[in-house]
């Protein structure tokens, strides 16, 4: 079946997003901390590192939307919702993906590319001694990561058409466990 | 008029149930591109980038990882029931056990997910096993998470102060007293509601394999003192001068890995998927985050800045009419939008005419903290209700959840109109 | 008939232009200017130029202001032209430079020394016109937790203190450090970092470091901070030729009234710190320090005028001009000051 391997691909895709983003945490987790015990016991500051805090910490939840979008760990309203048959919620996961979530995402995605491009252009760095260079780097984690969720969002349409067709099951939505 | 319409539209989609953040960055496109046309979203990627560089939210998935591995090692769940032993011959001491361990993980995570769901994993069996109300046990875990926005270090206090331009420590400092009067007052209504209803709050047997008083009590601390410790460690490197409040969160995730070593459950599986996990909880609220910030772009300009602004600042009745009728307005838009949209919208147009009417910052941080605290309880929309839902079994209903919080609910509104009418009080002003 | 009736047609039509803030509403002082640049502008022109003015609150793009100005998505700006040293390297030279000019003597090199044409120089490429935006004037060298008495104590001295100033001090064994600035009471507070440089008791009495720390020390590194206002080429291109005298004249007078405002509220705050902590001490730094400040300085800027000619060119005309001007300084303000405080 082309659509449900086509849900698959679009899954794993977000699922590898999920993996970089956990392991981009560790790293950001473990950067905090050895800035803090470097200022503290060795009163050495590295700017660069600090800026990298942030750097990671962007990446970890711009990356992690796809993912989340994936894993269904996004927040719904479920007044109504919950009571719902899986056919009227995959009606409205898929009209919610088409109207809402993929407009949406492309155009900021749009409108992210000329950001970073602009930033590339001008060889943008920070601004502070010691800090780093190539902020178009960064910046292109934008549109890259709402071209990810458009590309996530897809699964969820395929996921939705799939359900309608009878082709797939629905998993009960699950609020984050955390 | 754009905006209020836009408003009641928002609110109208939310309850089809699609996910929240697209709900909101949906219609902020629909809206957007009737008054304003595209280009309107070429504002978008500087705004997601102020997210990106407002270090301070860092605290979000540090604070979130410390809550998971310490939910993970159990090394919470223990803590919890070694209090409640000690409570045991007590009425109701289960529920006061749940109310002071979510101090405790409130002083240290200071995020109302993390705490609410962790308690209501550890805390609603154990109280359900033993024949607890079920409303009682709902109320006092979804009461109990949120302490973690009133105890610092707290988001929403960290938030504020970026907001209103205060020190975050001033904030900090402020709001312990109140925090303080919130958990003496939930003890008081626990104990209270146990004595008129002895069946719904029954005591705890002791252990069977303990033969004296001083063994249960040295069983119950070898429980407490190691959580205890990553708290003090947490709070006290603030203190201490060794990190920032948003680096202390860095210091106890990685002192909440150090614990799960120590008590050899370390393994880099776990500390995997709890970063696995912690990442779909901070993911989820910076989507809402993301989405909100097209919500209120397209809101603002659309001319919506400009009429809440007329409403709010037009609000008669000079210090006190304002500071009620602004507090109200909280309230009420509490129950519909997210207290991380309601720091950033709503109170930069009110700072401006609290300060005019020479308003204290920290007392009007402290309120509106207090008040957004609420916000989190408040049915249909409250965060809390949703988390503990996830994680409840199946005979706790929506309901059940809903009649929980109300006497919480109360219970906090009359601290905010205590910190309203007495300032002095809390030392406010 | 239509001869004449065309050209007060003309005169009629309203301009609108929208600017974009890096302060956040109401943000005293800063805040200030562009606000009544846009009330100026508006009554010289009997009401056919309005400009609105969108905070940091409502673009959320406090450091966007150049892109938003130079894309058009805003017509006007105002901020500081340091603020774009990591986009265009050379907008770092008109705002401040360590040991450089006063606020009247950097405004007379702007307006009769040749800056603003090496300000048009620099900002022309991106398509945008950048006029001074109010000065802070003197601003002072920071709040700091321990004294400074010889070049050891700057080692290892963990301040905030960013941009090229921090380049400076890192250049002699100080740790340029970032601090969110909700959080910068706190490490101050708990020490986390030393010190701190701020602005002056203009802005610095809200933040209330003079609740916490002992030693205020006196300027080096911002003689004279002069704010920017920008406005996008072809916007300002479109405007009738008296608007844009009219805006260019808005501008002008309300950077003056800011310099004005700024050392008003200075003194005024000043005397409200004294008043509520007598203990405050205000220090200068050693001699020795400073000199070697002022070496690590020449150094940094030597390096930056090797590697770009337009960079040489402006820190020669700075160079050049200030030689010129502080002699007069010398000679009236300096030594007026001397006689009358003996
Ligand atoms: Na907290
Ligand atoms: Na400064």
């Amino acid at each position: 079946m082309l659509l449900t391997r086509l849900e698959q691909v679009c899954n794993s895709f977000s699922e590898l997003l999920g993996k970089v983003s956990a392991l981009l945490f560790i790293v950001m987790l473990f950067n905090v901390f050895f800035d803090v015990v470097m200022r503290y016991l060795f009163n050495d500051v590295s700017i660069g590192m600090q800026e990298l805090e942030w750097h990671l910490y962007a990446s970890v939840f711009l990356l992690g939307v796809p993912y989340t979008l994936k894993t269904g760990g996004h927040v719904r309203v479920d007044l109504i919702y919950e009571g719902l048959t899986s056919k009227t919620k995959a009606l409205i996961d898929m009209f919610g993906v088409l109207i809402l979530l993929i407009p949406f995402c492309a155009l900021v995605g749009w409108y992210s590319v000329g950001f970073a491009m602009e930033a590339y252009d001008l060889g943008e760095t920070s601004g502070d001694p010691g800090g780093l260079p190539y902020r178009w780097i960064i910046k292109a984690v934008i549109p890259f990561a709402f071209f990810s969720i458009v590309i996530s969002g897809l699964g969820m349409l395929l996921k939705s058409i799939n359900i309608l067709l009878g082709h797939g099951q629905a998993d009960n939505y699950q609020p984050p466990q955390h | 008029m754009i905006g209020i319409v836009m408003f009641c539209v928002a609110l109208l989609m939310l309850l089809v149930g699609f996910p929240v953040a697209f709900t909101f960055g949906g219609v902020a496109l629909l809206f957007g591109l009737f008054a304003e046309g595209p280009e309107l979203f070429a504002f978008m990627p500087f705004r997601i980038q102020s997210i990106m560089e407002n270090t301070v939210l860092m605290a979000v998935p540090l604070f979130v990882f410390m809550g998971i591995v310490l939910q993970r090692t159990r090394l919470a769940e223990q803590l919890l029931e070694a209090m409640a032993k000690l409570f045991g011959g007590v009425r109701g001491g289960l529920a006061i056990s749940t109310v002071l361990v979510g101090a405790l993980l409130a002083a240290s995570t200071g995020v109302v997910g993390a705490s609410v769901v962790a308690m209501g994993l550890i805390s609603l069996p154990v109280m359900l096993k033993y024949k607890y109300d079920k409303s009682l046990a709902c109320g006092t875990i979804c009461a109990s998470g949120t302490l973690g926005q009133i105890i610092p270090p707290s988001i929403i206090l960290i938030i504020l102060g970026d907001v209103l331009g205060i020190p975050v420590g001033d904030l900090f400092k402020a709001a312990v007293g109140p925090g303080f009067i919130l958990i003496g007052l939930y003890i008081v209504y626990i104990l209270i509601y146990a004595w008129r209803k002895p069946e719904a709050a029954p005591a705890l047997p002791m252990d069977d394999d303990v033969n004296s008083k001083t063994e249960q009590y040295v069983k119950a601390m070898k429980a407490i003192v190691p959580p205890l410790a990553l708290i003090l460690i947490v709070l006290g490197s603030i203190f201490a001068g060794i990190a920032t409040p948003t680096e202390s969160s860095a210091l106890g995730g990685v002192g909440a890995i150090l614990l799960a070593a120590v008590y050899g459950q370390f393994s880099w599986k776990m500390v995997f998927d709890s970063a696995s996990e912690t990442v779909k909880v901070t993911a989820m609220v910076f989507a809402i985050l993301l989405g909100a910030t097209a919500f209120s772009m397209a809101f603002t300009y659309t001319g919506g800045d400009y009429i809440v602004e007329e409403l709010l600042s037009d609000l008669p009745g000079g210090t006190t009419g304002f500071l009620i009728l602004s507090m109200l307005a909280i309230m009420v838009l509490g129950f519909f939008i997210d207290f991380v949209e309601i720091s950033f919208i709503i109170v930069p147009i009110l700072a401006p005419v609290a300060d005019a009417l020479g308003i204290a910052p920290v007392w009007f941080a402290i309120l509106i903290a207090m008040n957004l605290q609420t916000s989190f309880l408040t049915p249909p929309f409250g965060f809390s209700l949703f988390y503990l839902k996830g994680v409840s079994p199946p005979e706790v209903r929506t309901v059940d959840i809903y009649r929980g919080v109300m006497p919480f609910i109360a219970m906090q509104v009359a601290v905010v109109i205590s910190i309203l009418l007495f300032p002095s009080f809390y030392g406010l002003n | 008939a239509t001869m004449l009736a065309s050209p007060l047609m003309a005169a009629e039509k309203v301009y609108r232009l929208k600017l974009a803030e890096t302060w956040p509403t109401n943000f005293p002082v800063f805040g200030d200017a562009p606000k009544n640049m846009a009330a100026l502008a508006e009554q010289m022109s009997n009401g056919r130029l309005k400009i609105t003015i969108d905070s940091k609150n409502k673009h959320k793009a406090p450091f966007g202001v150049f892109d938003m100005v130079r894309s058009g998505q805003y017509d006007m700006g105002h901020s500081a032209s340091y603020y774009w040293k990591g986009k265009v390297p050379n907008t770092l030279y008109f705002t401040t430079m360590p040991f450089g000019m006063t606020a009247p003597e950097q405004y007379a090199w702007f307006y009769h020394g040749g800056g603003q044409e090496l300000m048009d120089e620099v900002y022309g490429k991106y398509n945008i016109m950048s006029f001074p935006g109010g000065n802070t004037g003197n601003q002072m060298g920071g709040w700091f937790q321990k004294e400074i008495n010889s070049l050891d104590d700057l080692k290892g001295l963990k301040m905030r203190i960013p941009g090229f100033a921090g380049e400076v001090l890192a250049k002699l064994g100080a740790k340029p450090t970032n601090i969110p600035p909700g959080e910068l009471y706190t490490a101050l507070e708990r020490r986390t970092i030393d010190a701190l440089e701020w602005v002056g008791p203009s802005l610095d009495l809200r933040m209330g470091f003079h609740k916490i720390a002992p030693f205020y020390y006196t300027g080096w590194h911002e003689p004279a901070t002069e704010l920017q206002f920008m406005i996008n080429k072809k916007k300002y291109d479109s405007l009738p030729a008296d608007l844009q005298q009219i805006l260019k004249t808005a501008m002008r007078t309300a950077a003056y009234d800011m310099y004005i405002q700024s050392y008003h509220l200075s003194s005024e705050n000043w005397a409200t710190m004294k008043q509520e902590f007598p203990n405050i001490q205000v220090k200068s730094f050693p001699p020795a320090v400073l000199a070697a400040m002022r070496t690590a300085n020449d150094e940094l800027l030597a390096e930056k005028a090797a590697a770009d000619p337009l960079a040489k060119r402006i820190l020669e005309s700075q160079a050049e001009y200030m030689k010129k001007v502080r002699v007069w300084t010398e000679i009236s303000d300096k030594a007026y000051l001397d006689n009358v405080s003996n």
